[in-house]
């Protein structure tokens, strides 16, 4: 599924994907853990411990944009679990107990790690895994943050992450490796730097590069952030880009609009979306979503930066740094529009939206519009509605800019 | 006055608060110049507000018809609890409320604050932020903490310190309270006769709504009826009973009590926040009285919220049953209730396993009162043999 016209780094990216999962496999093989891992978790300790983390989110994305949430889910359906819990994890629990496998095998864990920043579906989903595959359960904690970081807080997730290490010392019968540790997070910040840099170049007109492009180049800097494969990737991705400036090559030649998209693409449409947009020039160009992984570590300290970075994300933060953040975000790339998605997965992200959009719409004076569906499974999508919707929509953005 | 008739004034009297949580909190304001700080459950330190020298009132008594009010803020994809807490307060049924804290224990809990605090802000709110592991000595250190930046902040509130003995009284009266609630309760699962599903959750429930001392003395007064009627009961035949053990958030809605009732089913307990949960254990007294708080939340039941409890949680369900001779579980949970979703199919598994019947109910706030759940209890009971 290619967005954008044609990107040589899609056959790249299609390579380097398989041969991770070959990776992950001759890990395993030669005895090496494979450790679960949440998005914002602080995998750089994971590579330091020399195991070989493994996103089961990113599957619950793959299942989704292959449209087949609905029949992996089934079969965690069939076992008790309820079609409103998160479809990531509908889709996690039912690969285990589905026959099929049409997004290829999901990579068993040895132990699982989690964090709550984000959202309660994945404790429990984690921690039911743990269950299920009969492995260790870890969680860090990571209470919401809901104005200002307190130092009580920070403290917490310190000494969890102290925690951690003791659990992975006991776990892999080394001692931390702290100079390890500090070649990963420049990886990882060298990664972050290039993905921003990326995702900056949407706010040029007409641009190169979109949201939507950036969710399909999205997987290596949530799986890879740490080595040396996102580094390479995003740097041919880059040079990919600044060819494309180079060559006047754009997303949409003629680009009307520029909107903010919050948060995560409904995957099994991301054409459908984009060609959605395309059909009125308009150009989704960011998104928090898009953006959380734009971290930056300090390496003078290494365990208060990854505290920060990790706690500190804007999914864990309160309503009106949120919304903040969001009207920042808008007024960096200069949108047109905001298009705000209510996400049925997701109760993180979706509660709260509905009076974020008048309240945007106060403060921004912008056109926008939210839609009901779900990231994953297509049996919440009603096409018709949401063309309706969007049409009109695009009236409004029509009528603004004239 | 007969005895029976004087327990059953008493029950009207509870009956009466449950049923009407805002004329209870009109009542209760019209009684003094305290302020009120509601909580949202659960597991929010009650003691501190007290002993702060506010009345903590519980969102437990809903009214279902203001479900639909929350609609435009709140997608009907969320747990109708949370729906119906927040439709009440933009009906105005909490406006007395000088506060109200909540507490993090899920994705819906985690975002209401927010929206509440956009369209009915009080002048006192707090999100309670409780740590979700509580296996490590990290989760206790923390805890302290948080009881600690919660009491400073209710000191600010309130323009007054909280001394420890202060706090360690506040700790005794709820300590009291809880211990004679869990006397009842021992009543209740050995004489339904005489202290129905209902009353007795009634009884639970209304501890929440009003200050813990009225309401100690009042179960003092009921129990020195109903222990005059255990005594002339013990010559009358007993009905049997099916005894059911129940796990799920909340007791919502409370109909189902009356089904219960109605089938001669009693409830032998609980791991509801509003139902024994909430009377199961004490905060230790002695100690420093912040540490005893935390060592408390340690120590309840374990429910959905926490991490590293669900293997517990079915351990503890199966104890539960175990102690309390319970023929079998009935899991009544709130649609879109994500932790009880996430736990229903292992608990069941594992009480599969250990011989144990179990079956699930549905439930919503708003749901029709009825046959649905009639039936399907009935069912359950008929399958695992009936009335014993
Ligand atoms: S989509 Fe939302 S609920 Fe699902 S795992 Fe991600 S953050 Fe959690
Ligand atoms: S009923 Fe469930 S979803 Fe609703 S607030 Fe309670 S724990 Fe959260």
């Amino acid at each position: 599924m290619v967005v954008s016209p044609s990107f040589k780094t899609t056959s790249l990216f299609k390579q380097m994907m398989a041969e991770y999962h070959e990776r992950g496999v001759a890990a395993k093989e030669k005895g090496i853990p494979v450790a679960w891992v949440t998005a914002t978790f602080p995998v750089e300790i994971i590579y330091a411990a020399g195991l070989f983390p493994y996103y089961p989110e990113n599957f619950g994305a793959r299942i989704a944009a292959k449209k087949v949430a609905d029949r992996i889910s089934a079969a965690a359906e069939e076992k008790g679990y309820f079609p409103d819990l998160c479809a990531y994890a509908r889709c996690g629990i039912g690969n285990a107990f589905s026959v099929e496998r049409p997004a290829g095998e999901v990579l068993k864990p040895d132990v699982v790690f989690c964090s709550n920043a984000q959202c309660g579906s994945l404790q429990k989903w984690f921690e039911a895994a743990g269950r299920y595959y009969q492995v260790p359960f870890f969680l860090i904690d990571t209470p919401l943050i809901e104005n200002t970081p307190t130092t009580l807080i920070k403290r917490y997730i310190v000494e969890q992450l102290h925690e951690l290490l003791d659990f992975l010392e006991l776990y892999t019968g080394n001692t931390f490796n702290f100079s390890r540790l500090a070649e990963v997070i420049s990886l990882s910040n060298e990664a972050c730097r290039l993905w921003n840099e990326i995702l900056n170049m949407a706010a040029l007109k007409p641009a190169p590069f979109g949201y939507f492009d950036a969710c399909y180049h999205l997987a290596p800097i949530v799986a890879w952030r740490g080595t040396k494969w996102a580094v390479d990737y995003y740097k041919e991705l880059k040079k990919e880009l600044e060819e494309r400036l180079d060559n006047n090559v754009y997303v949409i030649s003629d680009e009307r609009y520029k909107l903010y998209f919050d948060h995560i693409p409904v995957w099994p449409r991301l054409r459908w979306f984009s060609n959605l947009l395309m059909e009125r020039k308009a150009l989704a160009v960011a998104s928090q979503y898009t953006h959380s992984w734009a971290w930056r570590f300090d390496l003078n300290r290494p365990l208060e930066s990854l505290v920060k970075n990790y706690t500190e994300v804007f999914i864990n933060r309160g309503y009106e740094y949120r919304l903040q953040q969001k009207i920042i975000l808008m007024k960096e790339f200069k949108v047109d529009g905001f298009i705000l998605f209510s996400n049925r997965s997701c109760k993180p992200k979706a509660l709260g939206l509905y009076d974020k959009y008048q309240i945007i719409s106060d403060r921004t004076g912008l056109p926008g519009v939210i839609f009901e569906a779900d990231m994953s499974d297509e049996r919440y999508f009603d096409e018709e509605y949401i063309k309706k919707l969007f049409a009109e929509f695009f009236d409004r953005l029509e009528h603004n800019s004239n | 006055m007969p005895a029976r008739k004087h327990a059953k004034k008493i029950y009207e009297h509870f009956n009466k608060i449950v049923a009407d949580p805002v004329l209870q909190i009109k009542r209760l304001k019209k009684t003094g110049s305290f302020r009120i700080i509601g909580w949202v459950p659960t597991d929010v330190p009650e003691e501190l507000i007290h002993a702060a020298g506010a009345l903590p009132i519980g969102i437990v008594a809903l009214e279902r018809q203001a479900v639909s009010l929350s609609t435009p803020h709140m997608q009907v994809w969320s747990c109708s609890l949370m729906r119906c807490a927040l439709g009440m307060a933009l009906e105005g049924s909490f406006d007395l409320l000088n506060g109200l804290i909540i507490p993090v224990i899920c994705d819906t809990t985690r975002m209401v604050t927010g929206i509440w605090k956009q369209v009915k802000p009080y002048a006192f709110m707090d999100n309670f932020l409780l740590p979700k592991q509580v296996d490590r000595p990290s989760a206790k250190d923390y805890l302290i903490g948080e009881m600690g930046r919660l009491k400073a902040r209710l000191e600010q509130f309130m323009d007054r310190t909280i001394t420890a003995s202060e706090l360690c009284a506040s700790i005794r009266l709820y300590n009291h309270n809880r211990s004679v609630m869990r006397k009842l309760f021992s009543l209740h699962t050995e004489h339904p006769e005489l202290l129905s599903n209902r009353n007795m959750y009634n009884i639970i429930k209304s501890s929440m709504l009003m200050p813990k001392e009225l309401h100690t003395n009042m179960i003092a007064e009921l129990w020195q009826e109903l222990e005059k009627k255990v005594d002339d009961n013990k010559s009358a035949g007993k009905k049997c009973h099916v005894r059911l053990l129940l796990s799920g958030k909340v007791w919502e809605p409370p109909v189902i009590m009356d089904i219960f009732d109605g089938l001669d089913i009693v409830s032998a307990g609980d791991d509801f926040c509003t139902g024994y949960r909430y009377i199961a254990n004490d905060v230790p007294e002695t100690g420093e009285p912040l540490r005893a708080l935390a060592e408390r939340q340690f120590n309840r039941l374990p429910i959905a919220a926490f991490a590293g409890k669900s293997g517990d949680r079915a351990k503890s369900i199966i104890k539960m049953v175990e102690e309390t001779h319970a023929h079998g579980v009935l899991f009544v949970h709130l649609k879109y209730c994500e932790p009880e979703n996430f736990d229903y199919p292992m608990l069941r598994d594992d009480l599969s396993a250990y011989g144990i019947p179990n079956c699930r109910i549905e439930t919503e706030i708003d749901s029709l009162p009825g046959e649905n759940y009639f039936e399907q209890i009935k069912a359950f009971i008929d399958s695992i043999g009936g009335v014993v």
